[in-house]
């Protein structure tokens, strides 16, 4: 069967949503949030879909490669000795799945499905919200799915724009402040970015054949370059046919340090996340689920299959600074976040604390470290997920996140305060949910590299447990503040997707081979570069790969 | 595979995880029959695992499965399963027994609470944590269900959640025990990486450790670390500071949770991975003078407590201190001696802690100051709390008395310092349970109503006390059934010296608290106190209610007084570690965090916020230029002109 449409149906699903719901006149509130919740159903569905398709014992092939843009440059003089007839630039239409990406995938049709469904509380301007909801749902799932450079920028900052005005639309007091930091801050990492594809694209995507000298921003051009090994060394004999842009040493280490940057306020790493406790702070629960669910991953993805993909030599050279500012992360964010005094904060700074996590594991410079990364990263995007969704109903109903103005909700509410415990549990690393396997394989990993910094990075277990307890039983222990009525507990339509966050943060805590299963070969090929750069330097330390599918 | 009836040895632990859904599924609606399922299936779990107990002892083979891949790992792979071995199944047995036994105390204890329930759910969910602990084949496995059994403790410390001393009491638990947990992680984590393979599981780690393919250092940190694990779980100084505050929870948790299973499990582990210990005497020598050391001073604090459970969690410590100390000695019998002394402590702290239980139901008190001369009153509860005493201060010839000879025999031969240090703490223990028991039991009633027991919060204690009775005689000079169990062949020979040591120690120590408490001298110090009892049966319960959810004596640590000496002082505050940990180790760190929060308010948002309005100040100034006047436009040629003329003059003439 040929399946190379679904991956740009499931993309563009949303887009149907859209329509539909703009179609939609915008006094029919109860209709529209009907259709707009159910169109989110519609990429959940193709997800599921890809997922099966993925798991059958053929494996099918997602790959959809098309001429999307080309256009002739005027012909440069390279060297007297090449025959230069034509200069053409191509950004090719190319979408992909693999083991990573589809984690992601489904990672964001489940967490914007149910962020959807809990926008049962936003009375104001619905139409726009679902609207910009599942554009930004295009642009999330494009990211992922992308396999070209300029696709993934486009899809990158597609983000962007309905985050924007999702912040500055449906927030709290301070909202427009916040989506203005948001913009402000991401603008300039998708410049810096841009900056490093550009960059990328004119020299590891050039590629000359019979007199034509191409310019791809294709994964696989790229890739293939940086797999040539005479091409990434100084002097080395330059061939017709090769790679005659030479990145040199310095170059690389700039493009790497352009994309951790890039790629960093995204994550956020420590000094540079002003803006996302801001966010976490003004946006609304509902927005900012998806915004500490699944934008945040975006950083961290990039990371994953760009420097890690293609930067070995300096992801080895940089692993103890990734490792040292991911410690920081973690103390810092976990420190912090003890002593903040709005639920809304705490969680702002307990997600810098967890992203600190994936980036011991990608420190780690080994399979195990890059399979806690991914594993604390979608673990990490449920569960923030989960968080937020429970303070949205918190916020509807005692309109205040202050820790000093709550209390003793257990009495009113116990459905909402056993999942606010098991979110919290799972938060803080309790076995049994999955942030527990993200914990392990990522300190698991680093240790064969770094014990001693790993060490510093398990206290923050320590701390987690002590913020997010103060959290918790702050909420609902104790008694019940004077002057606070007895808020009537969560609705059925509420329990739903609260229900199906917990499920799946329980079944990938028992049972986390489900996740493993899938990403496992696709993590293989990204550390594979790695390896073998280890393996050409040192006694071998890691395993052999297996060659999985790509 | 020979089959066997072991192979199912899984149902024991599975049980109450159904029971456990099963609850939390119904809800508090139909609580009653809910509840009574629950003491149902707990009893079936313990024929289970008698069933399992009797054939894995006769047949003497360990059995184990570990087929099911957890989670691949790069090349490696965490297969997890279930071990059935002697020693296993032992704890099975007792954890099961004691779990049932408790669990129908309960149904009297919690028959007015209103989330019944939610008490019965916690608990089965903590009885297949620690039968899932107990079976576990893999290190990995064992820290889950470890770390599974900590938050069922909190979530029953906390309980009574609108108690602000039960929501503190909860936190403090989960935090030093995490404390111990990560350090237990730690080990686990660097044991992965020495293990050839990676495997995690006993038998491998076993035969690692037997073939001495482990670094001699990292031995030792990893039995070290382990062993920090170990005393967050079972209150060994200085992670010892949660399990007296503990004692917030229901009491039969305290009896389940705080005195017999749980807090044992750190015994356990260090039992499970003993090869570590054997391979690094530091890691020995730290554990036995950890041991020693808590056992002195948990025994010492027990003497000046007022509140009837902390007296017994102190002791509770002082116990698994001296567990600890035996462990400590690095040899087979000391192993055989502690775990011996981990079962019967067992069932007669429970009976304690039980009894203590039916104290605080009859008398809506716990405080030694308000409470004596129940022996009239509640005799069962007197008779059965009398025989659990003397089982732990080890008066012959009672389960403790046989236990607590075989670990005295150990430090004879291994370490008699210790073995000194040991007839101290068993000296203090018969004193301060001679107080425990005179202060509440003997004398003048003072209080005037004392509430009636049902039959069910009495026959657990009947029961409890016929196994401290008999449990003795499984490992005496005359029968070593135990030690054979737990693969250890030769027969230890019991001293006499010991023996009259430990007696004339013991007995001393019970009249000189009979001299010191006796109740004529307190009678008169004190008044009786009347507890107001409501004439209907309806404001009875309610009132008994509001006691549970808001004691009405002060629980806690009383206040230092400055009546008392001292030494006094010292005991009552134990030791002020509390106090220690609030300067030495709170504030300093929530100095740094708010130091933090200031540096990222002010500094970071401050600079990145700087950068940000420098960049609309540039904006701005370049906005004005341009304002569209032919005048302005002028002064800037005007001035462009000049700065021009003067580089051009500044160049030439330079």
């Amino acid at each position: 069967m040929d399946m190379t449409t679904l991956v740009s149906w499931l993309i563009f699903s949303p887009l149907i949503g859209v329509f539909v719901v703009a179609c939609m006149p915008a006094t029919q509130g109860h209709m529209v949030r009907k259709i707009g919740i159910g169109s989110t159903f519609l990429p959940l569905i193709g997800s599921i879909v890809l997922f099966v398709l993925y798991h059958q014992a053929q494996p099918t092939s997602f790959a959809q490669h098309m001429e999307w843009i080309a256009f002739t440059l005027p012909a440069m003089a390279l060297d007297t000795s090449w025959a230069i007839q034509e200069v053409v630039v191509r950004i090719p239409y190319h979408v992909d799945v693999n083991g990573i990406s589809l984690a992601f995938v489904l990672l964001t049709t489940i967490v914007t499905c149910m962020a959807a469904w809990s926008a049962v509380h936003i009375q104001k301007r619905l139409k726009t919200f679902f609207i910009l909801l599942l554009l930004l749902q295009v642009g999330m799932l494009g990211v992922f799915c992308a396999r070209d450079l300029m696709l993934f920028f486009l899809f990158f900052e597609l983000t962007l724009v309905p985050m924007f005005f999702l912040i500055g639309i449906y927030g709290f007091y301070d909202r427009e402040r916040a989506a203005n930091t948001f913009l402000v801050y991401n603008g300039f990492g998708s410049a810096l970015l841009l900056i490093a594809f550009v960059w990328l694209m004119a020299t590891a995507g050039a590629h000359v054949s019979e007199g034509v000298l191409q310019f791809s921003s294709d994964y696989a051009t790229i890739s293939s370059y940086f797999r040539t090994s005479e091409a990434l060394v100084d002097g080395g004999e330059l061939t017709h046919v090769a790679h005659p842009f030479l990145l040199s040493e310095g170059d690389r280490t700039a493009l790497f340090l352009l994309l951790l940057l890039a790629f960093g306020i995204k994550l956020p790493i420590f000094p540079l996340h002003p803006w996302m406790l801001r966010v976490h702070g003004e946006a609304h629960p509902a927005v900012v689920m998806i915004h500490s669910g699944i934008l945040l991953k975006m950083g961290a993805y990039g990371l994953i299959v760009f420097a890690y993909g293609w930067f070995p030599a300096e992801i080895h050279a940089w692993g103890t600074v990734l490792a040292v500012l991911g410690v920081i992360n973690i103390v810092a964010g976990a420190l912090m976040a003890c002593v903040q005094q709005d639920i809304k904060q705490v969680l702002a700074y307990s997600s810098i604390s967890h992203m600190g996590i994936v980036l011991l594991g990608l420190a780690a410079q080994n399979e195990i470290g890059v399979q806690g990364a991914v594993f604390q990263l979608v673990s990490h995007g449920f569960i923030s997920a989960l968080l937020f969704l429970i303070v949205g109903m918190l916020v509807s109903r005692a309109h205040t996140t202050d820790l000093r103005q709550c209390g003793g909700l257990a009495q009113s509410m116990p459905f909402l305060s056993a999942m606010w415990m098991v979110a919290g549990m799972a938060s803080l690393g309790l076995p049994g949910l999955s942030g527990f396997v993200g914990e392990w394989l990522s300190f698991v990993g680093l240790f064969q590299t770094m014990p001693v910094l790993t060490v510093i990075g398990c206290s923050g277990m320590v701390w987690a447990a002590v913020y997010m307890l103060r959290v918790i039983l702050r909420v609902t222990y104790g008694e019940r503040r004077v002057g606070m009525p007895m808020y009537s507990d969560v609705r059925f339509v509420e329990a739903v997707p609260l229900t199906v966050l917990v499920s799946i943060i329980v079944l990938l805590g028992v049972y986390p081979n489900v996740l493993n299963d899938t990403t496992e070969a696709a993590i293989r090929l990204v550390v594979q570069p790695l390896w073998e750069l280890h393996q050409g330097n040192e006694p071998v330390t890691v395993p052999p790969f297996i060659q999985g599918e790509g | 595979m020979e089959y066997s009836v072991v192979q199912w040895a899984w149902v024991v632990p599975v049980l109450p995880l159904l029971v456990f859904l099963f609850l939390t599924a119904i809800g508090e609606r139909r609580a009653r029959g809910g509840v009574y399922a629950s003491v149902v299936v707990a009893w079936i779990a313990v024929v289970c695992a008698g069933i399992v107990a009797v054939f894995q002892l006769r047949a003497n083979s360990s059995y184990t499965w570990e087929e099911w891949s957890w989670l691949r790992m790069g090349e490696w792979t965490l297969t997890f399963g279930f071990e059935v071995t002697n020693l296993n199944v032992l704890m099975l047995a007792m954890v099961t027994c004691v779990s049932a036994l408790v669990l129908t105390y309960s149904l009297g204890y919690m028959k007015d609470d209103l989330r019944q329930t939610t008490f019965f759910a916690y608990v089965c969910l903590f009885t297949f944590a620690m039968n899932g602990l107990v079976l576990s084949s893999h290190l990995l496995q064992l820290y889950i269900f470890w770390e599974i059994m900590g938050f069922c403790s909190f979530l029953l410390i906390g309980f009574w959640y609108t108690k602000p001393a039960a929501k503190r009491a909860a936190k403090k638990a989960f935090i030093v025990t995490r404390i111990g947990d990560v350090a237990l992680f730690i080990a686990i984590v660097w044991l992965f990486w020495e293990m050839p393979r990676g495997s995690l599981s006993f038998n491998d780690i076993h035969n690692a450790l037997i073939e001495g393919q482990l670094d001699a250092t990292a031995t030792t940190a990893i039995a070290i670390l382990i062993f920090i694990g170990a005393m967050g779980k079972s209150g060994q100084f200085p992670l010892h500071t949660w399990l007296p505050d503990a004692m917030e929870g229901p009491t039969p948790i305290s009896a389940l949770i705080h005195a017999a299973t749980m807090v044992a499990a750190g015994v356990f582990l260090v039992v499970r991975t003993y090869d570590f210990f054997l391979a690094s005497e530091i890691a020995l020598d730290i554990v036995a003078y950890v041991g020693a050391f808590t056992a002195c001073m948990a025994a010492f604090i027990a003497l000046k407590q007022d509140d009837i459970k902390r007296i017994l969690a102190y002791s509770t410590v002082s116990q698994l201190g001296t567990m600890m100390l035996a462990l400590g000695m690095g040899t087979r019998a000391a192993l055989v001696a502690s775990v011996f002394h981990l079962l019967t402590h067992a069932f007669f702290k429970a009976l304690l802690f039980l009894g203590a239980g039916n104290v605080i139901h009859a008398t809506h008190t716990q405080s030694l100051a308000q409470l004596g001369g129940l022996m009239r009153t509640l005799k069962l509860t007197a008779l059965t709390f009398g025989i659990g005493a003397l089982a732990l201060a080890g008066v012959f010839p009672l389960a403790g008395f046989w236990s607590k000879e075989a670990i005295f025999y150990v430090l004879w031969q291994e370490s008699p310092p210790l073995f000194w240090v040991s007839l101290l703490t068993a000296g203090l223990t018969a004193l301060y349970m001679t107080r425990l028991f005179v202060r509440v039991f003997l004398g003048a009633p003072r209080i005037k109503n004392v509430h009636t027991l049902s039959r069910v919060m009495t026959w657990p204690l009947v029961a409890m006390a016929g196994v401290v009775v008999c449990s003795g005689w499984v490992y005496t000079p005359w029968s070593d059934w135990l030690p054979l169990q737990l693969g250890y062949v030769a027969m230890p020979h019991e001293s006499n010296v010991v023996v009259l040591l430990s007696t004339t120690v013991v007995l001393a120590s019970i009249f000189l608290g009979w001299g010191l408490y006796r109740p004529k001298a307190e009678a008169m110090r004190t008044q009786a106190t009347n507890v107001v009892h409501p004439p209907t049966k309806k404001g009875f319960r309610k009132q008994k209610r509001l006691a549970k959810m808001q004691p009405v004596v002060h629980q806690g640590q009383p206040a230092a007084s400055k009546k008392t000496g001292f030494f006094t002082n010292v005991l009552v505050r134990a030791f002020y570690i509390d106090e220690l940990y609030d300067i030495v180790v709170v504030k300093p760190f929530q100095g740094i965090a708010q130091a933090l929060v200031w540096v990222d308010q002010v500094c970071i948002r401050g600079v990145m916020d700087g950068i940000g309005r420098w960049l609309f100040v540039i904006g701005r100034g370049g906005t004005s230029l341009q304002n569209g006047q032919v005048q302005r436009y002028g002064v800037m040629v005007v001035w462009g002109f000049l700065l021009l003329i003067s580089v051009v003059v500044v160049r030439r003439f330079w």
